[in-house]
């Protein structure tokens, strides 16, 4: 995969913010235990936590994103994705969960 | 058409018996450290000789002795709100028609929309009665759910409650003065949990919750463009959630307040403590009630709030699959009156604290409600202890069993302490 050098930054800086944002909820995990493979339930995060994580992260980007598209990532890593995803996508078209594509 | 439209009376019934949270996850080996997130102290429990009908007669029929034969005949509309369905084409609420006494000039219907359906059955009624067409009628609503839940269901199982709430619609709403127009929808196709059969759940917490907290921002972001000026900090004085349980409730108005309130996001726990703790007083006390669950939360902030000078409160109901509404109303001193007067603290009290031992027990005849076996027989004798340990003393319709696919039932009397509503 080919991945240009001024999005790479970005999505590395995108991971940076969630590891933050758990390590916030979650301070009994430590930051370099965070690993794009791992769900957040593998870090002990109940339900809870990950409405807090999600929402956390999604203020500290800025984004208006509907919380139902992070129902279904598998990973932390996946998660960065789309969050990198909607950083880079125009405001003016959210995917909005329930409205016709 | 009048614009004076709302909740007359309202009352719950949330079981005879209970568990503790603490005990639950000491039996099942839950992690402790979740139980904070969680926020519940207790869940209500079923018998075996309780179904669907027998709790929403035991929440409606104190509220129709209280209002008196002559105002209950004016019941034009009975709904029935359940995703605890007995049959597919027969009601819940033929039974509950029949077992209250009700006027044969009535409408029987039953909804299902998961936990959202007795707010869509209210919003409908409330159209009826707003529409002047039938002058003084009244229209009875009555969300109505048994749990399935046991060791599978893992942190849901503490969480889930069983009962209903019975919810008077009329032009004399001394309960909540619905806000006229003042409401805010948001609905889309998802699976987020769903009952496939009459023995078990489907959920995926992820999907469900988030969905919960989309509608929740959606719905009252229609609310806002349906009253002008709504605000979500300064309109409302209190806020009643549907409850999938308490800790979800208090992230869900952090996310609100970071929304729509970011100027108050470094008081947030105050406003939590002021403006939603007393909705959730109740509904951590006894667990989901699946659409009677934003009816609890509002008798638990009628209880345990202080409307006396007049108070909006904004409700949000929230039903899987999913559907939402973001609405409001007005409620008063007669408010807190009327609520109080259905003891409702005191049902929760007079509940048996079950061991677990005896919970478990009861859990395989509990899964067996809602199958629709040709013949069976529930014997009320053999719960005779825990009805006999009841701390009030009343009437309860009671289950006991199946006859050529029609269920039976028979009245008995349960606890040995007061009667709660000694005036009717």
């Amino acid at each position: 995969m080919t991945v240009s050098p001024d999005v790479e930054p970005d999505r590395e800086k995108v991971f940076h913010t969630l590891v933050e944002v758990i390590t916030e909820i979650l301070p009994a995990v430590p930051a370099d235990r965070v690993s794009g493979h791992l769900r957040l339930a593998d870090l002990g995060a109940d339900s809870v936590d990950r409405v807090e994580i999600v929402m956390g992260v999604l203020d500290r980007l800025g984004l208006d994103a509907p919380m139902a598209a992070f129902a279904t990532v598998p990973d932390l890593d996946a998660m960065a994705d789309l969050l990198t995803d909607l950083l880079t996508r125009p405001l003016a078209d959210p995917p909005r969960e329930g409205s016709k594509p | 058409m009048t614009d004076t439209v709302g909740i007359e009376a309202l009352n719950v019934y949330c079981g005879t018996a209970s568990i503790t949270v603490p005990a639950l996850f000491a039996a099942r080996g839950l992690d402790p450290a979740r139980m904070a997130n969680l926020a519940m102290t207790a869940r209500s429990v079923a018998l075996p000789c309780e179904d669907p009908v027998t709790h929403a007669v035991n929440a409606a029929r104190p509220l129709l002795a209280a209002i008196g034969p002559e105002a209950a005949a004016r019941i034009e509309v009975l709904v029935t709100s359940t995703e605890s369905g007995i049959d597919y084409s027969k009601s819940v609420a033929s039974y509950v028609h029949e077992h209250l006494g009700l006027s044969p000039r009535c409408r029987v219907v039953e909804v299902k929309q998961a936990c959202y359906a007795a707010t869509a059955a209210l919003q409908l009624g409330a159209g009826y009665l707003a529409s002047g067409i039938s002058p003084d009628a009244k229209v009875l609503v009555i969300a109505t759910d048994v749990a399935l839940v046991d060791q599978d269901a893992y942190y849901t199982e503490p969480a889930m409650g069983t009962g209903a709430a019975a919810v008077l619609l009329s032009t004399e709403p001394h309960v909540l003065t619905l806000d006229p127009g003042a409401f805010g929808l948001h609905s889309f196709q998802t699976l987020d949990s769903a009952r496939p059969g009459p023995t078990f759940d489907i959920a995926d917490s992820d999907r469900s919750l988030f969905a919960y907290l989309d509608c929740l921002s959606n719905s009252f972001r229609a609310y806002t463009e349906r009253v002008e000026g709504a605000d979500f900090a300064e309109t409302f004085d209190y806020l009643a959630f549907h409850t999938p349980f308490a800790g979800m409730v208090r992230a869900a108005h952090r996310k609100m307040t970071r929304e729509f309130a970011k100027d108050r996001l470094a008081a947030v726990d105050d406003d939590f403590a002021a403006r939603v703790a007393p909705a959730l007083v109740y509904p951590a006390q006894v667990g989901n009630l699946c659409s009677g669950s934003v009816y609890l939360a509002l008798a638990s902030l009628l209880d345990n709030g202080d409307v006396a000078d007049g108070a909006r409160v904004g409700l949000y109901s929230y039903g899987s699959g999913c559907a939402a509404e973001f609405f409001s109303g007005v409620a008063d001193a007669d408010s807190a009156a009327a609520v109080g007067r259905m003891r409702i603290r005191e049902q929760l009290d007079a509940r048996v604290e079950l061991e677990f031992a005896e919970y478990g027990d009861l859990l395989p005849a509990n899964r067996l409600c809602l199958v629709p076996d040709p013949d069976r027989r529930v014997d009320v004798d053999d719960h005779r202890a825990i009805l006999d340990r009841y701390g009030l003393r009343r009437d309860l319709l009671l289950y006991t069993g199946t006859k050529d696919y029609g269920r039976t039932y028979e009245w008995a009397t349960a606890g040995e302490g007061s009667n709660p509503w000694p005036t009717s």
